[in-house]
């Protein structure tokens, strides 16, 4: 029996349209196998070598990914610190930017005011948002610490310590990504249909049961998606320490793609860097795995 | 038919288009045609873009070589030629400042050994520490052309207000610690505002300067590297004292406290030394003019970097250097316009008229009357004939740093002694060093076998 492709192709016709459809989708394709694919498995290849750019690889086998594991201290600390970072930001901004949207979706007068001052920070770009949060976050001058002192709080050296360091950057993390997650959350929440909410009128219930058992449960898809995207992003964190801190103190900021970068671009081994892109895609395909597994429990779908 | 035709025509002009822009297009160098040899000189610009004096003296002396100057901004130096001689396409002649042995083992440096000998070119004239870093595997692959040593800079008011006489220098470590505690300051609640001498400045990003336990380091006599090149020592006896000494003088403060006070220090008026918050601190020539720009009336003195008793000050110059890339077409005009950057007239007015002076690398010019102009100076070409060159391990320079300051940190905020810091960041080096070694003996193999398959002659 012939398959149905082989059959359509048969017909002049199909043959055409075929045709016509690949020269029209050729820029995309073309451009995926040469940027995607081809980069892709080169990297794979030097991956497996040593390799500077300069001069031709040498073949190592698995080598440097032995290495990676089992001599190298810098890359268990850069996971530790990847993983530190993702594990608070990705929550926290979540919960703060639903929280923020399911506030500024109240009908008070000015509220678009509101919205937009919350959305503003969100334009800002990685460097000049990290240069101004180096100043924000300066223990002697910084906006953050004095206002602590205000109300009595002697602030902690945040950039320049190594246990508040990852910390400070969740925080400007937090108000930088928060206003738009928070327009997201926002439209979402003006999709869920009035008549629900009356349905829990009508049942009694009060503002928490309106949150939690709708609310929630018709936003989930939208939690779901910023869960997935928010950890990938997190997991590839970069400017903030490239530009802030380089990686200190104490290695205490030297993140998973800080370290790769150095590995690449300072140092120029590009083989031990391609074996640490892949064990990074790894690592995210598989946290991205359990988090769909995990997602049937709590997620749903209309 | 005809419409067959032009469909076929378009697909093929369009996947013509496509490759072409993906594999073919190379931003053509535009060349004019007027009958000279044309080279392209790429160099890096700091702040403000400057064509260096010798550049525009030497168009205008001769007649049969143009030089085309391009300046690549400072984050995009090294890949940006990396990249051009991998494309087979690489400007004739590169400044640059990383140590030239990684650049000549990566194979991206044309050896000059040749020119040289031809020219009878006399080498005597840079200061050995540039000299001995233009070296590797007995080959020479560039001519040093720039470069920048460090003094000991003192604040002379906050002397006099700490009752300390200004015409009489700190000599030894002995005396930096003495006059340090006279001239440390608190505020009511306490704080630390003003400090004698800083020992680990540069500890955070951006402000990387030559650390003070490298400098003693040096003038105990350390030496970093094997004479063969394969083993790395950074806990010899003169590394760890250096380093014990930096973080004995930190003793005096409180970690917390420091890096409190570090974190105040910026940039211009804001500069540690500038805004009266150090005293005394090791600092490059090029901070000369920093001072005349931003407290052009301040009064301060410039003297050698003071050492132990018994032992001698030094201090720590790289080279900025003029170097051919692998595959260059002009490489014999270029030689010739290197020979003429660094000969001692253009060196001496190029130093002289630069926005932040280097000095000449060649330590005639930097010797002679018409450079050294005042006492500053003068202090500065002495600590340059005593440099030492910052690339001590050049197969792993960036690696060797960024352990040592790693180390460093460590030690200064007390998670480890000096000693055991060192044997860490030691044991990291030769990890690298070792990987360094074997891929360039596998490189070097395989180069041999292909020219003697191909009957290659070099």
């Amino acid at each position: 029996m012939l398959n149905p492709i082989s059959q359509t192709l048969k017909s002049p016709l199909r043959k055409k349209q075929a045709s016509l459809a690949l020269l029209f989708l050729s820029p995309w394709i073309i451009g995926f196998i040469v940027f995607g694919i081809y980069p892709m498995v080169m990297s794979f290849y030097y991956s497996l070598c040593r390799y500077d750019v300069l001069r031709i690889p040498q073949f190592i086998g698995w080598l440097n990914y032995q290495e990676l594991i089992f001599d190298d201290p810098y890359f268990w600390q850069s996971i530790w610190n990847t993983l530190y970072f993702t594990a608070f930001r990705t929550p926290l901004s979540i919960i703060g930017s639903l929280l923020l949207a399911v506030l500024v979706n109240s009908a008070l007068r000015g509220m678009r005011i509101f919205r937009t001052i919350y959305f503003v920070p969100s334009i800002v770009t990685g460097v000049a948002l990290s240069v101004l949060w180096m100043w924000m976050l300066n223990p002697q001058y910084g906006l953050v610490n004095n206002a602590l002192a205000f109300f009595g709080i002697p602030g902690p050296l945040w950039l320049q310590s190594p246990d508040w360091s990852k910390p400070a950057m969740v925080l400007m993390n937090l108000w930088s990504i928060g206003g738009g997650r928070m327009l997201v959350f926002l439209a979402a929440l003006q999709s869920i249909p009035n008549s629900l909410y009356e349905s829990v009128d009508i049942d009694g219930g009060g503002w928490w049961h309106k949150f939690y058992y709708i609310t929630i449960p018709m936003l989930s898809p939208v939690i779901f998606l910023w869960t997935i995207l928010d950890v990938i992003f997190s997991l590839q964190v970069f400017t903030e320490a490239y530009v802030m801190t380089k990686g200190g103190p104490l290695n205490s900021t030297l993140f998973y793609n800080l370290y790769l970068y150095f590995k690449a671009f300072d140092d120029y081994s590009m083989g031990y860097a391609s074996a640490m892109a892949w064990i990074l895609l790894i690592i995210t395909l598989l946290i991205t795995l359990i988090q769909f597994r995990l997602g049937k429990r709590w997620v749903h779908y209309n | 038919m005809l419409k067959n035709l032009l469909k076929k025509a378009a697909f093929s002009f369009l996947t013509i288009v496509t490759f072409w822009f993906l594999f073919g297009y190379s931003p053509s160098k535009k060349i004019p045609d007027d009958g000279k040899k044309h080279i392209q000189l790429w160099i890096i610009t700091g702040q403000k873009e400057e064509i260096p004096y010798s550049v525009r003296m030497f168009n205008t002396v001769q007649d049969s070589i143009v030089i085309d100057l391009t300046a690549i901004p400072w984050q995009e130096h090294e890949k940006k030629i990396l990249t051009a001689i991998l494309s087979g396409n690489p400007p004739d002649l590169v400044s640059q400042f990383i140590p030239v042995a990684q650049w000549a083992a990566r194979l991206a440096l044309t050896p000059i050994d040749d020119f040289i000998q031809t020219d009878q070119f006399d080498t005597t004239v840079f200061f050995p520490a540039l000299w001995q870093e233009m070296k590797w595997k007995g080959q020479t692959f560039a001519l040093p052309w720039k470069t920048a040593s460090y003094a000991f800079f003192y604040n002379n008011g906050l002397f006099k207000e700490a009752g300390l006489d200004p015409s009489k220098p700190p000599k030894t470590w002995s005396d930096v610690i003495e006059y340090s505690k006279k001239l440390v300051r608190r505020d009511e609640q306490g704080r630390l505002e003003q400090m004698g001498f800083i020992a680990d400045y540069g500890v955070l990003p951006g402000h990387g300067d030559m650390p003070t336990s490298i400098l003693i380091a040096w003038q105990l006599g350390a030496q970093f590297l094997s004479a063969d090149g394969s083993k790395v020592s950074i806990t010899n006896a003169a590394t760890v004292k250096g380093l014990e000494w930096v973080v004995n003088f930190n003793r005096s403060y409180d970690t917390k406290e420091l890096s409190a006070f570090i974190s105040g220090f910026g940039y211009a008026e804001q500069h540690a030394f500038l805004s009266n918050k150090v005293a005394m601190m090791c600092l490059q020539n090029t901070f000369i003019e920093h001072i005349n720009l931003y407290r052009p009336n301040m009064d301060y003195t410039v003297c050698p970097i003071p050492s132990f008793e018994g032992s001698t000050t030094v201090s720590s110059s790289g080279s900025w250097w003029l170097g051919i890339p692998r595959g260059a077409r002009h490489s014999k005009s270029a030689w010739e316009f290197m020979k003429f950057a660094v000969g001692e007239k253009t060196q001496i007015e190029e130093s002289l008229e630069m926005e932040e002076p280097l000095f000449p690398a060649n330590h005639l010019a930097a010797n002679d009357p018409a450079f050294i102009k005042d006492e500053k100076t003068r202090v500065f070409v002495k600590q340059m004939e005593l440099s030492h060159s910052p690339a001590v391990v050049p197969l792993t320079h960036g690696v060797f740093w960024r352990e040592y300051t790693m180390a460093r940190e460590r030690a200064v905020r007390g998670l480890q002694t000096p000693l055991e810091a060192l044997e860490q960041a030691e044991k990291q080096v030769q990890l690298e060093l070792d990987k360094a070694v074997r891929y360039d003996n596998y490189v070097r193999r395989e180069i041999r076998f292909e020219s003697r398959s191909n009957n290659f002659s070099n």
